[in-house]
């Protein structure tokens, strides 16, 4: 162990944390009502002048068509603006995604112009994309995956960063300044990276997932019927039912793909009915299941949801060595409608920062993508057990890795009737 | 009937207006929101953010969001139809064992207890001190493969007992349902039974019936009323229930109307036919709601 030891919580709860999700209205109802009060600012014929609304079609990005998104010179703030005096910077995050002592340093820092910071939660991003088109809830910053970017260019939701305020930048892997999703890094800067594995009980499964192979045949092996769970996501469970079926695109809009993953998603659910949750960090350790589709953050997190007296060692996880699986990252804008420009530049900087990175690493578990943070260190330092070494995400995999893309409207709608279906368990 | 139309031909203007607040707080929380819902439902979808964009002039609504969740509950791509069937049988059989733990103890409560029975009273309400949440996820604990459920099982620890409570079992959903109902047909129950005339259960004796008969045939005929409003109360919500199948199983295989309509409210483009669903249950709960209203307006005519 490291002479310092990186500051732990004792019970931590990661992202997309159940019970707030839970929370989120008692009946179906006022959930309906919820997302009807939001959206009914708009109507079919507003077109593009509401903020919000977009009528245009929407430019996608890939890997292999890299977008540079416009950026209008007024709503870049000014060099060198002395922050807000006495503002409260809003964060809206998913629950647990950030260290509340990380928050702390960052009011402490600026305590010269009584700044306090408040975080909201959200419990998927769809819900919070909803909730921040309303345009009212004045959140300054949101803490996205790339995949809604588009929309929130396109609808003028988020705010350019102007690169003055971010010298930190420096400090991450070299790609995000200029990622495929924002060229030049206009309006984004990296949180966190993760991989999408499989995460497994090695003491009540003998077999060995990792050489096999095919690791994803477990899903679909009788062995172990009502032992295993998917992610609750659409998108990242049917992207592992393509993987295993030998289908490289995870992003298909191939009818033909589609059905081929119903198909298998169709025949995992009558060969061992998986469960359908985002708990796996505490379902695996707590023995509720033995195997599980995992992001490697929450791999890590399992271990201190053990019971008392079991070891670490039990938890196993896998992810394509050759780096050809479900690699993402999640990144922090900052929001139009904030009132806190100035602070929230001030924030990302603060985020981007190594020591403040490593410390909100050893809270959430998600890895930052900092180029002083060895794979070797995050285990060396204790932020990744080692038998977990597999959770480590490697820089190298974000240029062979697989991601999950937004999908065109229709293509999207296919996918989303092939997740409906199969989360009715017809 | 003549008597009520005349009086009711002299009433005085206060009375509609005591009903005002009434009206008022139905129409802006139930028929508003309903109407917003219709929109939502016969609506269109915004192109690029796929949410709903609701239409309120029923002369624009297209029924393709409603048609389109109608289409797949029969036939070949009939996906919905199961899980619509799953929770017919799930609310009826959760209704039933409901009734069978509620009646004797509101019965007991309210003609039996004798002076414990306001204490007793405040205990079966106690469990609404407790959210509906918190009683479930407590049944999680419970649950777990090394809780105290299989440790009681095991009679400490004579047996192994390793039973996967939490692992998609339609029984242990129908039994959460179950839990978290029953006080509130316990309430309703005890109500009906403690406003019955005990005059009528002593004629009932005087005339020769012994205690079973004069349960059979007076206190159960006349506390049925009671009984179909108390289903009902606990039918309702059941319906639309979600989480009691997310935390207790987790399983497709367990889905519930709830849960279809949980999982289509906030996904881009399917908003509309989480409409669909919430009419769905709107309709079928509407029905024995109307009969429960014929019933008891008929019976408040013929007393």
């Amino acid at each position: 162990m490291p002479d310092e030891p990186p500051p732990r919580r004792t019970r931590p709860i990661p992202r997309r944390t159940f019970i707030g999700r839970m929370g989120l209205a008692a009946f179906g109802g006022p959930a309906l009502l919820e997302a009807l009060a939001a959206c009914a600012k708009s109507t079919p014929s507003s077109g593009s002048s509401t903020p919000g609304s977009t009528a245009a079609a929407l430019t996608i990005a890939s890997p292999s068509t890299p977008v540079t998104w416009p950026v209008h010179k007024d709503d870049l703030i000014a060099d060198g603006l002395t922050p807000e005096k006495g503002a409260t910077l809003q964060l809206y995050n998913y629950a647990d995604y950030i260290g509340p002592h990380v928050v702390k340093a960052f009011e402490k820092k600026y305590a010269a112009y009584n700044v306090k910071v408040r975080v909201s939660t959200f419990n998927d991003t769809d819900e919070a994309l909803t909730k921040i088109r309303t345009g009212k809830s004045g959140f300054d910053m949101y803490f996205p995956s790339y995949d809604q970017i588009s929309k929130m260019v396109s609808a003028s939701l988020i705010r350019p960063l102007n690169h003055s305020y971010i010298p930190n930048i420096t400090n991450v892997w070299p790609q995000f300044s200029d990622p495929w999703y924002d060229g030049g890094w206009h309006y984004t800067v990296p949180y966190t990276v993760y991989t999408t594995g499989i995460g497994w009980r090695a003491d009540r499964i003998t077999a060995d997932i990792g050489p096999m192979a095919n690791p994803y045949d477990v899903f679909w092996d009788p062995a172990y019927k009502k032992r295993d769970a998917v992610i609750d996501d659409w998108h990242t469970a049917m992207a592992m039912v393509a993987l295993r079926a030998g289908l490289t695109d995870i992003n298909s809009t191939k009818p033909a793909d589609i059905a081929t993953i119903q198909t298998q998603m169709l025949d995992m659910q009558a060969k061992t009915d998986p469960k359908v949750t985002i708990t796996m960090y505490n379902d695996l350790p707590a023995g509720q299941m033995d195997l599980a589709q995992m992001w490697s953050g929450d791999v890590v997190n399992a271990q201190y949801y053990l019971p008392k007296g079991v070891k670490p060692d039990v938890l196993a996880y896998w992810f394509p060595e050759d780096g050809k699986g479900m690699v993402d990252n999640d990144l922090m804008v900052i929001l139009s409608q904030g009132k806190n420009p100035v602070l929230a530049h001030l924030f990302v900087n603060f985020m981007l920062d190594t020591k403040n990175a490593l410390d909100n690493f050893g809270y959430i578990g998600y890895q930052p993508p900092q180029n002083s943070l060895s794979p070797a260190q995050t285990i060396s330092d204790g932020y990744v057990p080692k038998n977990l070494g597999t959770a480590v995400v490697k820089q190298e995999w974000f240029t062979q890795g697989y991601r999950l893309l937004e999908l065109p409207p229709d293509a999207d709608a296919a996918w989303h009737e092939v997740w409906q279906r199969f989360k009715a368990g017809a | 009937m003549r008597a009520r139309r005349r009086t009711s031909g002299r009433r005085s203007p206060l009375w509609p207006l005591l009903a005002l607040p009434g009206a008022v707080w139905l129409a802006l929380l139930f028929v508003a929101p309903l109407y917003v819902v219709l929109a939502i439902v016969f609506g269109g979808v915004d192109p690029v953010f796929r949410t709903p964009l609701p239409v309120y002039n029923p002369l624009q609504w297209d029924a393709t969001q409603f048609t389109g969740v109608f289409s797949h509950i029969i036939g070949p791509n009939g996906y919905f139809g199961p899980a619509l069937l799953r929770t017919a049988v799930y609310v009826g059989t959760a209704s039933l064992l409901c009734l069978l733990v509620a009646y004797p103890v509101a019965y007991y409560t309210a003609r039996l207890a004798g002076r414990h029975r306001r204490l007793l009273l405040a205990l079966l309400i106690a469990p609404f001190w407790i959210s509906y949440m918190m009683r479930m996820l407590a049944w999680v604990n419970l649950l777990q493969t090394d809780g105290l459920v299989n440790r009681a099982l095991s009679l400490g620890g004579l047996y192994s007992v390793q039973i996967d409570w939490l692992n998609g079992r339609s029984l242990v959903v129908v039994l959460g349902l179950v839990y978290g109902y029953v006080p509130y047909m316990i309430l309703p129950l005890y109500a009906g039974l403690d406003r019955l005339q005990p005059h009528m259960l002593e004629a009932a004796r005087d005339l020769g019936a012994g205690r079973f008969d004069t349960f059979r045939r007076v206190t159960v005929p006349l506390s049925v009323p009671a009984v179909i409003a108390a289903v009902l109360l606990t039918c309702l919500p059941m319906l639309g229930d979600y989480f009691t199948s997310d935390l207790l199983s987790a399983s497709p295989h367990t889905a519930m109307v709830g849960n279809l309509i949980n999982n289509t409210v906030l996904t881009p483009g399917q908003t509309g036919q989480a409409g669909a669903f919430v009419l769905l249950v709107l309709v079928v709960s509407l029905v024995p709601m109307l009969f429960y209203v014929r019933s008891a307006r008929s019976e408040g005519l013929a007393s």
